[in-house]
């Protein structure tokens, strides 16, 4: 999702529940919100804005396995196949040892499988500068976006100023 | 304006307590039938054994509900308070939970039974050569009859206390609450700090007495944490299961999927941490080979491995892999499915911890000795009159719970955190 080299018209609002009051009346007349800028998550905003559940738990799942087949695999093949040694009168397949490495590398690979998959997709990562609209948005300003493309800008403005935005600006991002 | 709408009082209607009574009926059944058809096993081990074992499990569920009460009052929560009453309701179980284990503590004196070795006499006297038991003379100052039924009575009694307190300040709150120092809720917190200690202490004395000590000679020091889990998640389990029931029913209108979602999120967790517990066991156990320590895990893998391996698949694999999605713990038919499962599986769990320690005292109190293989009715596998027993026991648990609930109103009106608890986002 890259905002890069788009124009918007962009409101911003006090206060949360405002913003709130306006997304719903935005979906009554059918203005196309680009997207919603908080600088904190607002209960209610989500199935307003008809986001639908985040799959990133699903990628975490993957990886999880695939940490649990990696180490139990792994050192099944180590301590059975390549250098098999006794400890403690055990022998080389011993499933209960290996239960608390296993436990380990799947939450490694869950964690870090979720937080480069979530990088990737929305464009972040070392060296990324990402556009942003207005530095106050991650203070004590909420957002509401259009993208000039999709609809009027005199629509737009004329929604944003009625439904109680405190600035109404337009930018090329 | 959504308060209105609701009912606020439980009526526990004839066809319910006809219901309930007809499951204690068949309680009492089962165990007249279970305390004759003892399959061999003297001193109605079979009998006394279900008695003790149900007894346990449904005390237990008391005190952790008494216990959440106290964690959720002490941790400024708010989420729970909408639907409180039924913990509330729950937690005055332990009155009866008293008598229960008080009959099993006179059992002792009386020698009605023989459920635990150290409570024999002439084991512990070094001068009866043949007989006498070293290790169980060295645990005799903890485990002993005065422990057991005196001490133990007074801890239980002491739950009761703070179960009744707790309960009778949030109904005090109801008629001459809401003032604006929120003055019942500060003495409740007082109370609910004060019975966190003490249940975490005095409920491990109470496991090591009652529970791990059919095992006599063997100890492990995680065993408590795990037999505490494992009520834990049964209290959730039954929670989710009555309020379903009472939502069916009309009531608790303003119980939300939200609600349930944090329900079944703390089932998914304690589950979780109930195998951690379990694992962390076996594992040092395993580990370590000493033979006085693994002979508790020798003789349940040799001779009840449906039991045992049964144990973690349906107490770990199923609640894992079904509530691990976020949509599950919002559906009902998955949660109660789950919460049924659980349920079952954990009153399975505590077969499992007491029958094999009870069978093998029975043996040597019949002067059997060596290894003993083979079938036992009621030991082996929980046979119909456990699963009957059981539902006797449950439900005398929910007639008592259900009588405490239709005493009071099902909303706690002037809790200050009613609100909070009304408007719960998860």
């Amino acid at each position: 999702m890259s905002y890069r080299n788009r124009s918007i018209v962009y409101g911003l609002y006090n206060d949360e529940e405002v913003l709130l009051d306006a997304v719903k009346v935005a979906n009554e007349k059918h203005l196309k919100i680009m997207d919603v800028f908080t600088p904190f998550p607002i209960h209610g905003l989500d199935p307003l804005l008809g986001l639908e559940e985040s799959r990133l738990h699903i990628g975490g799942f993957v990886y999880g396995s695939l940490g649990t087949l990696t180490a139990f695999l792994g050192m099944t093949w180590i301590f059975v196949q390549d250098w098999p040694q006794i400890y403690g009168g055990k022998p080389h397949w011993s499933v209960p040892a290996f239960i608390p490495i296993t436990f380990e590398l799947t939450v490694l690979f869950a964690a870090i499988g979720m937080v480069v998959t979530f990088y990737i997709i929305n464009g972040l990562g070392p060296g990324v500068v990402n556009p942003y609209i207005d530095p106050r948005i991650t203070d004590d300003k909420f957002c509401i976006a259009f993208d000039v493309h999709e609809v009027n800008q005199v629509d737009a403005e004329a929604f944003l100023s009625e439904t109680g935005a405190a600035e109404i600006n337009a930018k090329t991002l | 304006m959504e308060k209105e709408n609701t009912i606020t009082e439980y009526n526990f209607t004839g066809t319910s307590r006809l219901v309930l009574l007809i499951g204690m009926g068949l309680g009492v059944v089962c165990m007249i039938l279970s305390f004759f058809l003892d399959g061999g096993v003297e001193h109605h081990a079979r009998f006394w054994s279900n008695f003790l074992h149900n007894s346990v499990f449904f005390t237990g569920i008391a005190l952790m509900a008494t216990f959440f009460i106290a964690v959720c009052i002490t941790a400024w929560a708010g989420w729970y308070t909408i639907f409180k009453r039924v913990w509330e309701a729950f937690s005055q179980f332990l009155i009866v939970g008293f008598i229960l284990m008080l009959i099993i503590g006179i059992g002792i004196y009386l020698h009605w039974h023989h459920l635990y070795h150290w409570a024999d006499q002439t084991i512990l006297n070094p001068e009866n050569e043949e007989v006498y038991d070293a290790i169980l003379h060295g645990k005799s100052a903890f485990l002993n009859t005065t422990w057991y039924v005196i001490i133990g009575g007074l801890i239980v009694l002491v739950w009761v206390f703070f179960a009744y307190k707790l309960r009778a300040l949030s109904l005090d709150e109801d008629q001459n609450g809401g003032d604006a120092n929120f003055s019942h809720h500060r003495s409740m917190r007082w109370y609910a700090a004060a019975f966190l200690p003490i249940a975490g202490f005095s409920s491990a004395a109470m496991i090591w007495l009652w529970i791990m000590s059919v095992d006599s000679h063997w100890y492990s020091t995680l065993f408590a944490w795990y037999t505490g889990a494992s009520w834990f998640v049964s209290m959730i389990a039954l929670t989710i299961l009555v309020l379903v029931y009472l939502k069916n029913r009309g009531y608790f209108a303003n119980v939300s999927a939200e609600h349930f979602h944090d329900l079944g999120k703390f089932m998914f967790a304690f589950s979780i941490f109930w195998t951690y517990l379990w694992f962390s066991q076996y594992m040092l156990i395993w580990y370590a080979n000493v033979g006085e320590e693994t002979t508790y895990f020798k003789q349940r893998i040799d001779h009840y491995p449906v039991l045992f391996y049964g144990n973690l698949i349906i107490n770990f694999i199923v609640p894992f892999f079904v509530l691990m999605r976020n949509d599950t713990k919002r559906k009902y038919g998955t949660l109660v499915f789950v919460s049924i499962v659980l349920l079952l599986g954990h009153w399975w769990d505590f077969f499992l911890m007491l029958k094999p320690g009870i069978l093998h005292t029975a043996h040597e109190a019949a002067g059997m000795t060596g290894e003993h293989g083979g079938f036992t009715p009621g030991f082996t596998i929980p046979g119909l009159l456990e699963i009957g027993t059981m539902l006797g026991f449950l439900s005398l648990f929910l007639f008592v719970a259900f009588s405490v609930l239709s005493r009071s109103s099902l909303v706690a009106k002037n809790d200050p955190f009613l609100e909070e608890s009304l408007h719960h986002h998860v």
